[in-house]
C-alpha cells in the first residue's frame, strides 16, 4: 500500500498527471462502487448506466491518456533523462533493478494488467449496457422520448430494441455502429427532423426478426376482436364491433387468409408513390412463375427511368407498421379508457369531455396536463354537468387523460395526434384499402377483391351487444337485413326472416 | 301442355326464390359497407320510417335491366336516381298525387320567361345552380361517371324532376333523403327551400302572420311526428304550409296534389280563377273552419278578392295592356325580349311585387300586402314604367296612357289633395271598390 502510495505520488508530475490520477482512480472507484450497489441490488435505477456505463468508462480512458502526457511534459520542462527523472521521483528501492526487473517495472505491470482486465471487463459491460434498451431510448432522451415511452406500453416492451433495429451478426453490429455514429452527431449538433420519419429504412427485415418469434406457418386461425366505442352523449352509450378476423397461417395454402400475404411459398411486392407507403401505385402477386400487376386508377407513379421507384415486397411491417411503438389516436384511447372502466360512465358526456380536452392545441406538455385538468374539472363545476358526489371518478378521468396525452403527444417532437398513423385495418383509405379497393385494377379492369367479409366477417357493427348478429333475428330491428346478412356469413346457413308478432296497425295519415 | 306450364311456373317459383335470397345478401351487403363509409346517411336512414319496416337501400335504388341510369356496384345493379315511380311502388296514392300536381311540371320551365331571363341575362351556370335546384331540370346520363348520373344533375331534388324512366318530380324535394321525415315536410322550411324571396315570399309572409307566430310558439307540441295528423284532432296549435294546403281534416284526406285548396292563380301577371275554382275554395274553407268561424273565412276570402282585383283592374290589365302595346311596336333600341328597360320594370311590377300583394293577402301578412306590395306596384307603375313609355312619344302608347290615368281609380293624381281627403274620409273613395269584394264582378 506504502508503494503504491509512493507510486501514485511519483506519477502524478504535474497537474496533467495529477488530473489523470484522479480521473482514473475515481472512475475505478466509483465504477466498482456502482456494480457492487447494483449486485447487491440497492441501485435499480437503469439511468444509473448511463453513469457507469459511459461516463465512468470515458473517464477512467481519459485518465490513463493524461498519465504519460504528463509524463512526457514533465520530461520536456525538466529536459532530464528518464532515469534521471524516475529516480527523483521514486524511492531508490523501487527504481533498483531486480532479478524480476525493478519494482516500479512491477508496479506498472500490476497496475496495466488490472487496466486491461478493467477495461476488458468494462468494456463489456459497456457493450451490453448499449444492447440495452434503456441506452437507445435515454441516451438521446429528447429524440428519443416519443418512441422510447411508445416502446414501453407496447407488447414488445419486454424486447429489447436491438434485436429488431439490429439483428444478428457481427455485420449487423458494424452496420449499427456506423449508423449510430451518425445519430450521435445529428443528435449533437440538431441535424435531425422532427418528428423522425417512418418507415425506420435500415431496419432489419422481418424476415430476420419477427420471424424469429412470430413465425409464418404458425396457423392463428380465426381471431375475435371486439372493439367498443362510445358515442359522444350524455351517457356514452357503448357501441360494439366485433370481427372474426380470418388470420390464417401463412402456409400458402390459406388463399384468402390474412396471413397469406407474408407466406414464404408466395410474393407480393408493391411501389409507393409516399415514402410513407400510404398510397400504392400498383401491387403485384406471384402466381406460378409470374407477377400479376394491380394498378391504381388514382395514382400517380412517381419514379422515372434514371430514378425508379423503391419496390417492396410484403413483409410483416407493411401492415404491422406500428406493432411496437403503438400510437393511439384520440378517440381509440378514450374509448379503450371508458371500456376499461379507467373514465367513469357515469360522469355525463365523459366521452366528449375527455375527447375535448385531448383535443386541446397546448403549447407544450406542461400546459397540455394542467389544461387537460381545467377543462374537465371546469366542465363539471358548471351547473348543468355538476357531477355531485363524483369527485373521485373526476380525479381518475383527469389522470386519465393526462396520462393518455402523456404517453402519446410529445410537443418538443411534434408528435401529434396520428403523426404515426397504423396501417393494421382500414379508417378511410389507409392500412388494408391502400391495395384493396375498387381502383386497384389489373388489365381486365378487375380489382383487388375488398369484399367486407373477405378478411374478417362481422359479428357486431357499431350494434348494442358485442356478438349482436349471433342473436336471434328480430323484427322490426332496422339493421335486420345486415343483422341476417352476417349472421349467416359467419353461420353459413340461411336464416329465416322472422314474422312480425302482430299485426299492425295500418298507417293512416288520412 | 299442362305439364308443361307446371314445370314453367315451378321454374318461376324457383327463380323467384332465387332472386329473393340474392336480394337478401345483397341488402345486408350495401348496408355492411355504407355503415362504415356514409355513417351519416346510415345513421339518417336507421332512424327512419322505412328502417322500421325493412325497406333497406336495394328495395328503392334497384334498377331494371335496360334502364338508362342503372348501374353496376359491387354485383347489384343500382341507380342513383330513386324516382316517383320507383317511391309509387309502395306509395302508390302519393306518387298518382305528385304526379297530377304542378309541383310535378315544376322542371318543364325551359320555355318559360323565367328560364328565358336565367339564361340569356344569367348563362347556365345560375340556370344550374339556381333555377334547376327549385324547379329540377332534366336528369343527364353520363356514360363515363362511376353512377351513370351526369355532375351538372346534382343535387337532383328539385321538385319537377325529369327523370330518365319518363317520370316527373322528386319526393326527396320535401322528404329529404335519407330520412324522409314526415316531420321535416309538415314544418314550413320544407317549403321554404324555394318558397321564399322577392318574387314569392310566401316563407316571409307565413313569418308575419299570426300562423306563423302561433307555430314558431308552439311548434314542440304539434305531434308532427304522428302518423295520424288531423288539424283538430291531432294538434290545433297553429297551421303549417302542409296543414292549409295538404294535410288531412276530419272531412279530407291528405293529398300530394298542392294545387287542390287553391281558387285564384296569384302567379301570372293577371289572375284568374283555377278550374273547378269552387270546390277547391271549399276544400281550403273546411280546413279554416276548423279553428277559424265561418263568418271569419268568408270575410278573408272577401278581402282576398278585393285585393286581387284591385291589383288586376288598377296595375295589371292596364300594364299588361302597355306592354303589349310597346312590344308590338317595337319600342326602344333592344330587339329581343328582356333588352329594353321598360320591360324590367313591367316584370318586377308583376312578377315581384304585384306577386308579393296577392300572396300577402291571401296569406294575412299585411306588411307584404301594402309596403312590399301595392304599395311599390303603385310607385313603379306611376313613376318609373309610365316616365320610360312616355321617353318614345309613341302618339299610340301615350294615348293609352291618358285613357288608363283618366280611370275613375287614377284621376287622383290630377285632382286637389284636400279634394281627395274628404273624398277618403266621406268613404267615396272606399266605395268605388264595393262590388269588388267576391270572385265574379262585373
Amino acid at each position: 500500500m506504502k508503494r503504491f502510495q509512493l507510486f501514485i505520488r511519483g506519477i502524478s508530475t504535474n497537474w496533467t498527471g495529477t488530473l489523470g490520477v484522479t480521473f482514473v482512480t475515481s472512475a475505478f472507484l466509483l465504477f466498482v462502487g456502482f456494480e457492487l450497489l447494483r449486485i447487491a441490488g440497492i441501485l435499480t435505477n437503469s439511468y444509473v448506466g448511463l453513469i457507469s456505463y459511459m461516463a465512468l468508462p470515458a473517464l477512467f480512458l481519459l485518465g490513463l491518456i493524461l498519465i504519460p502526457i504528463g509524463w512526457w511534459k514533465f520530461r520536456q520542462a525538466t529536459g532530464r533523462t528518464t532515469e534521471e527523472l524516475l529516480s527523483q521521483r521514486f524511492p531508490d528501492d523501487m527504481t533498483k533493478a531486480k532479478r524480476l526487473g525493478s519494482s516500479l517495472v512491477g508496479m506498472i505491470a500490476l497496475l496495466t494488467v488490472m487496466n486491461l482486465m478493467f477495461i476488458g471487463l468494462g468494456g463489456a459491460r459497456v457493450l451490453h449496457f448499449m444492447d440495452g434498451p434503456e441506452f437507445c431510448g435515454t441516451a438521446c432522451h429528447p429524440v428519443m422520448e416519443p418512441e422510447w415511452t411508445a416502446y414501453q406500453n407496447s407488447p414488445h416492451a419486454h424486447v429489447k430494441c436491438v434485436e429488431c433495429h439490429v439483428g444478428e451478426g457481427a455485420g449487423a453490429l458494424i452496420d449499427a455502429k456506423l449508423n449510430g455514429l451518425w445519430q450521435v452527431i445529428s443528435a449533437t449538433f440538431d441535424l435531425y427532423e422532427r418528428p423522425i420519419p417512418t418507415p425506420v429504412r435500415q431496419l432489419r427485415p422481418a424476415r430476420e426478426t419477427c420471424e424469429k418469434c412470430h413465425w409464418p406457418d404458425k396457423f392463428y386461425g380465426t381471431r375475435i376482436k371486439s372493439f367498443d366505442s362510445f358515442a359522444p352523449d350524455r351517457t356514452s352509450t357503448p357501441r360494439h364491433t366485433t370481427l372474426a378476423l380470418k388470420v390464417g397461417s401463412g402456409t400458402g395454402e390459406d388463399r384468402g387468409t390474412i396471413h397469406w400475404h407474408i407466406a414464404g411459398s408466395n410474393e407480393v411486392r408493391y411501389e409507393a408513390a409516399d415514402p410513407g407507403r400510404t398510397k400504392m401505385t400498383w401491387v403485384e402477386v406471384k402466381r406460378g412463375d409470374k407477377f400479376h400487376r394491380y394498378t391504381n386508377r388514382n395514382v400517380q407513379p412517381t419514379g422515372s427511368d434514371e430514378h425508379p421507384a423503391e419496390v417492396r415486397s410484403m413483409d410483416c411491417v407493411d401492415c404491422h407498421n406500428r406493432a411496437t411503438h403503438v400510437y393511439q389516436d384520440p378517440e381509440g384511447a378514450v374509448d379503450a379508457a371508458l371500456s376499461a372502466d379507467r373514465i367513469d360512465r357515469h360522469l355525463p358526456f365523459a366521452k366528449r369531455v375527455a375527447l375535448d380536452a385531448l383535443l386541446g392545441n397546448w403549447r407544450d406538455k406542461d400546459a397540455a396536463l394542467s389544461g387537460i385538468d381545467n377543462e374537465i374539472r371546469g366542465f363539471y363545476r358548471r351547473g348543468e354537468h355538476r357531477a355531485t358526489g363524483l369527485g373521485l371518478e373526476i380525479d381518475t378521468m383527469v389522470k386519465e387523460v393526462q396520462a393518455i396525452y402523456a404517453r402519446n403527444i410529445f410537443p418538443a417532437m411534434n408528435v401529434t395526434w396520428n403523426t404515426y398513423p397504423s396501417h393494421l385495418g382500414h379508417r378511410g383509405e389507409s392500412g388494408c384499402f391502400r391495395c384493396h379497393n375498387p381502383d386497384m385494377v389489373d388489365e381486365q379492369g378487375v380489382a383487388v377483391p375488398y369484399d367486407c367479409t373477405l378478411c374478417h366477417s362481422l359479428l357486431a357493427q357499431g350494434s348494442d351487444q358485442p356478438f349482436q348478429f349471433l342473436l336471434p333475428l328480430e323484427h322490426g330491428d332496422p339493421d335486420l337485413m345486415l343483422h341476417k346478412f352476417h349472421r349467416d356469413e359467419f353461420l353459413g346457413t340461411d336464416t329465416p326472416l322472422p314474422q312480425p308478432v302482430e299485426e299492425e296497425t295500418p298507417a293512416t295519415d288520412s | 301442355m299442362k305439364k308443361l306450364l307446371i314445370a314453367a311456373s315451378l321454374l318461376a317459383l324457383l327463380a323467384s326464390g332465387a332472386a329473393l335470397a340474392a336480394d337478401d345478401t345483397a341488402a345486408g351487403k350495401c348496408m355492411t359497407c355504407h355503415k362504415e363509409k356514409s355513417l351519416g346517411l346510415y345513421n339518417q336512414w336507421y332512424d327512419s320510417e322505412h328502417a322500421k319496416h325493412n325497406v333497406t337501400c336495394i328495395d328503392c335504388h334497384a334498377a331494371a335491366q335496360g334502364d338508362a341510369d342503372g348501374f353496376m356496384h359491387e354485383g347489384a345493379l343500382i341507380a342513383t336516381l330513386v324516382t316517383p315511380y320507383d317511391c309509387g311502388k309502395c306509395h302508390e296514392k302519393e306518387a298518382k298525387e305528385v304526379g297530377d300536381s304542378y309541383h310535378a311540371h315544376a322542371g318543364e320551365i325551359l320555355d318559360s320567361k323565367d328560364a328565358y331571363l336565367a339564361h340569356a341575362a344569367g348563362g347556365a351556370p345560375v340556370a344550374i345552380a339556381g333555377c334547376e335546384s327549385c324547379h329540377g331540370g332534366k336528369m343527364l346520363i353520363d356514360p363515363n361517371s362511376p353512377n351513370k348520373l351526369h355532375r351538372l344533375s346534382w343535387p337532383n331534388s328539385g321538385i319537377g324532376r325529369l327523370n330518365p324512366d319518363g317520370s316527373k318530380g322528386a319526393c326527396t324535394a320535401c322528404h329529404t333523403r335519407h330520412a324522409f321525415s314526415v316531420k321535416q315536410a309538415r314544418q314550413p322550411e320544407a317549403c321554404s327551400k324555394c318558397h321564399l324571396g322577392p318574387d314569392h315570399p310566401q316563407k316571409e309572409v307565413y313569418e308575419e302572420s299570426k300562423h306563423g307566430n302561433a307555430y314558431y310558439t308552439n311548434q314542440e307540441k304539434m305531434n308532427l311526428e304522428a302518423k295520424r295528423w288531423i288539424v283538430g284532432l291531432d294538434y290545433f296549435e297553429a297551421p303549417t304550409c302542409a296543414t292549409c294546403h295538404m294535410s288531412a281534416t276530419s272531412n279530407q284526406a291528405v293529398t300530394h296534389d298542392v294545387g287542390m285548396r287553391i281558387s285564384w292563380t296569384l302567379r301570372p301577371p293577371v289572375s284568374k280563377t283555377k278550374d273547378n275554382w269552387e270546390a277547391k275554395r271549399d276544400n281550403m274553407k273546411d280546413v279554416c273552419t276548423n279553428c277559424h268561424g265561418k263568418t271569419f273565412v268568408d270575410g278573408h276570402y272577401a278581402q282576398l278578392d278585393g285585393l286581387v282585383h284591385l291589383y288586376n283592374e288598377k296595375f295589371a290589365k292596364p300594364g299588361a295592356a302597355l306592354h303589349k302595346l310597346a312590344k308590338e311596336k317595337k319600342l326602344g333600341d333592344g330587339t329581343a325580349n328582356f333588352s329594353n328597360k321598360y320591360e324590367w320594370i313591367w316584370w318586377e311590377i308583376w312578377h315581384h311585387e304585384g306577386r308579393r300583394a296577392r300572396h300577402g293577402a291571401a296569406m294575412m301578412g299585411p306588411d307584404y300586402t301594402w309596403w312590399h306590395g301595392i304599395y311599390e306596384v303603385a310607385q313603379h307603375f306611376y313613376f318609373k314604367y309610365i316616365p320610360e313609355l312616355r321617353k318614345f312619344h309613341d302618339p299610340d302608347v301615350d294615348k293609352l296612357i291618358d285613357e288608363i290615368l283618366a280611370d275613375p281609380m287614377h284621376v287622383w293624381m290630377s285632382q286637389p289633395t284636400a279634394d281627395i281627403k274628404a273624398d277618403i274620409k266621406s268613404g267615396k273613395l272606399a266605395a268605388m271598390f264595393d262590388g269588388t269584394y267576391q270572385v265574379n264582378i262585373k
